[in-house]
């Protein structure tokens, strides 16, 4: 304060001559940011414009490199993968739920100091040194992995499972006889199964909503918007253009935070997004637009028939059963639908084979308990009060009903920030992949995700430009859902 | 009495869940040490449990501390080197802007904020690259400690700032009618009680820097200048895998990091539980 008054009194050029002081200690910190943080994210952009060869070529060509990326297969199947990837994370944050939760409640003030200790282990070791050993145990001929599954006799169900080329194992028949169900229903009423598993996922995120409020028609209005306009934009060829492309995509952004105004509702936010995107990559364009429609007809006409709360639970009851119906087709009649032939003589090779990339890199890191996630979870459990417990003892709550009705609803807001940090690394990391499995992404691209894509045609083939205008496109993906999400953390807080 | 034994069955979960997890957590780690003692062939043999200790293959230590001790040198030299600059940048700036208003101090403030939502992706990593070779920064580990000591003080900053504002404003106020400058205000006053926060930032820095894995592996082009994860990765790359000199050297690569942590253990639980508190 005194320095503020004492400095009013000065004369101006006294003030310069003590600004520049302040700004020579802040120098190193300036220049450092702006030379090292700032330019190089703002020369993605600026280079996203030319065609980029170093050493040679440089010359500008527009939007050329976003029209050649729209229509990049091997760019928009890199996104196929971060789906499968944020489906299968959501389940893995799990077991470091359960691990905060069991940490919590130990009693014993130095047990509880030394599990915190040896869970922060972990982090100690460099985290190559994790990737190596573990890639050792996938390893077809030495590999832990393998030699487990062989002195378990795992092996032989896996073999019994999978088959040969010429009598395929029980999957693949499996597979094979849920088929007709996928021509006679699946397809012809929700355009693909991704379309069944978007509507199931579009009804629980309906059902999850709060109490009937005025202006609920307007959020329905909101919510349809983005998909109808999607349709729209797909059907005139809009989106086939990169300018078009790009314009409808920002504009979607502002229709989801305006609906996240009005509407609310973390789940609401979070089913739309993976059904925008399961729509954008595997439905036919009107479904996009039909399926929230119907989901949201079907819930309305609930609500008007019943009682609000039977409503709500009958509406979850159907999510929660189409979800299950959809699951179930996804994993037993699309992910082992012929026989692989690696198990029966005894060596699957996990990371050289098309099929088995994805399965490995799911398995990678078993049992997915993070530190940091764990002592993020932990911090919000420390917060609830001892007299909730206490009133929660006394209504006779046991401990499974404790974790359920008071532990997870208010450590929410810690899960929340755990399922930003992973939906953002999901679809930013690439670093796993590269030291994994190589520039390529492994066999068959299968495991290529978009920044290994970019780091690909960068240094791979030296396309720098190009990579600069997938960097712009990736970035605007996770631009808009952090803006999305922060715009939801802050509400709730 | 029924009581007592659902909380001694609730008790055996909680625990027999926690070691589970540990258990499976550290197994890799059990792993490494096993085969760093063994030959391919007693790999092969009993991949399960350490030989008869007559067996042991010392050796693989030996072998592996010739390649990887040049590298955890590099690290070294590189992770310290970072770390002091970083800190004294943020010492410098977070002082600065705890204390003054002057005009452009909320520029500076909120676009050290901003660098944290901008996500960097690939592409940056591209363009960082190009200017690193303008800069004439390729194959030197000068662009390492340049990029880790100007990258990521975003955090340190906006803790330290918090905790100089806090600091009573009388003590500096009286350090200045002594006469004492601003980097006498800092030594003095800044620096002696911030201690426990700056150590923290440190070894977060300090271990961010050290596992840096990406950038190396795309700058350094000379074996004796590979950083620990670059340095492992090219033994790792090898056509014929040696397994026991290879997770001799992933021990020994992990050793700098364990001793540092035994030194600075409550440090370590508290910062990380701090910065998991922050987000």
């Amino acid at each position: 304060m005194v320095a503020r008054i004492t400095a009013g009194l000065r004369t101006f050029s006294q003030n310069l001559r003590f600004w520049s002081i302040l700004y020579l200690l802040m120098f190193p910190t300036v220049v450092g940011m702006v030379v090292f943080d700032y330019y190089p994210k703002i020369d993605v952009i600026i280079m996203s414009f030319f065609r980029w060869e170093p050493p040679t070529l440089m010359e500008y060509i527009g939007l050329g490199n976003f029209i050649d990326a729209a229509s990049d297969p091997l760019f928009w199947q890199s996104f196929q993968l971060i789906l499968i990837l944020l489906v299968t994370n959501l389940l893995k944050m799990w077991p470091a739920i359960f691990a905060a939760v069991a940490l919590h409640r130990i009693v014993n003030q130095t047990h509880r100091y030394i599990y915190q200790v040896l869970f922060v282990v972990p982090m100690v070791v460099p985290g190559l040194v994790w990737l190596l050993i573990w890639k050792s145990f996938y390893d077809p001929d030495f590999g832990i992995l393998n030699r487990f599954l062989n002195a378990t006799g795992m092996m032989t169900v896996l073999t019994w499972m999978d088959g040969t080329f010429d009598a395929p194992g029980v999957m693949p028949r499996i597979a094979a006889t849920l088929n007709p169900l996928f021509d006679g229903f699946v397809n012809p009423v929700f355009g693909n199964i991704w379309g069944f598993l978007v509507f199931g996922a579009i009804l629980a995120s309906l059902a999850s909503r709060g109490a009937p409020q005025e202006g609920r028609t307007t959020a329905n209005l909101w919510m349809l918007s983005v998909p109808a306009l999607w349709t729209v934009a797909f059907l005139t060829g809009v989106a086939g253009t990169a300018a078009g492309f790009l314009t409808v995509f920002g504009i979607s952004i502002f229709l989801l935070y305006k609906l996240a105004v009005i509407a609310g509702g973390f789940w609401v936010l979070w089913f739309i997004w993976i059904s925008s995107l399961c729509a954008l990559f595997f439905s036919k364009p009107v479904y996009i637009t039909v399926l929230p429609l119907v989901g949201i007809l079907v819930v309305e006409v609930l609500y008007r028939r019943l009682e609000y709360f039977t409503a709500r639970e009958s509406a979850r009851w159907v999510a929660w059963i189409l979800l299950t119906a959809a699951s179930f087709l996804v994993v037993f009649g699309m992910i082992w639908t012929h026989p692989t032939g690696q198990f029966v003589e005894g060596s699957p090779a996990w990371l050289g084979n098309t099929d088995l990339v994805i399965p490995a890199i799911i398995f990678w890191g078993f049992p997915w308990v993070g530190t940091i996630g764990v002592l993020i979870y932990l911090s919000g459990l420390q917060q609830i009060s001892q007299d909730v417990y206490e009133a929660a003892e006394l209504d006779g709550v046991g401990p499974i009903g404790m974790l359920f009705r008071i532990e997870l609803p208010l450590m929410m807001t810690q899960v929340r920030i755990n399922l930003i940090f992973m939906t953002i690394g999901t679809l930013t990391t690439y670093e796993f992949f590269l030291l994994l499995l190589g520039p390529d992404g492994g066999p068959g691209n299968k495991g290529m995700v978009p920044g290994l894509y970019m780091y690909k045609r960068a240094f791979e083939d030296g396309h720098f430009g190009y990579a600069c205008a997938l960097g712009m496109v990736l970035f605007f993906i996770v631009l808009g859902l952090t803006i999305i999400y922060n715009k939801y953390v802050r509400v709730e807080k | 009495m029924s009581t007592k034994r659902r909380s001694k069955t609730a008790e055996f979960l909680k625990h027999g869940y926690l070691w589970f997890i540990l258990g499976t957590a550290f197994y890799p780690l059990f792993v490494m040490v096993v085969v760093s003692f063994k030959t391919n062939e007693q790999y092969q043999l009993n991949p399960w449990f350490f030989d008869a200790i007559h067996t042991w293959q010392w050796q693989n230590w030996a072998v592996a501390w010739n390649i990887v001790s040049t590298y955890i040198a590099n690290s070294i030299v590189t992770s310290v080197a970072a770390v002091i600059f970083s800190l004294i940048m943020t010492v410098l700036t977070s002082y600065v802007l705890a204390r003054y208003r002057f005009p452009g101090r909320n520029v500076v403030y909120y676009s050290v904020i901003a660098s944290m939502f901008l996500p960097s992706t690939a592409a940056t990593l591209v363009t960082l690259f190009a200017l690193l070779e303008n800069l004439n920064l390729i194959n030197s580990l000068w662009a390492l400690i340049i990029v880790g000591a100007a990258g990521g003080q975003v955090v340190g900053i906006f803790i330290l700032k918090q905790f100089i504002e806090d600091i009573p404003k009388e003590l500096f106020e009286s350090a200045q009618i002594d006469g004492a400058g601003h980097l006498s205000q800092i030594r003095h006053i800044v620096l002696p009680m911030s201690g426990g926060i700056l150590s923290t930032v440190a070894i977060m820095k300090f271990l961010g820097v050290w596992n840096n894995v990406i950038l190396p592996l795309v700058i350094m082009r000379d074996d004796e200048k590979f950083t620990v994860p670059v340095g492992l990765l090219y033994l790792e790359g090898e056509y014929v895998k040696q397994w026991g000199e290879m997770m001799a050297g992933y021990a020994i690569a992990s050793v700098p990091l364990i001793v540092l942590f035994l030194f600075t253990m409550r440090l370590f639980v508290k910062g990380l539980a701090a910065g998991a508190v922050k987000g």
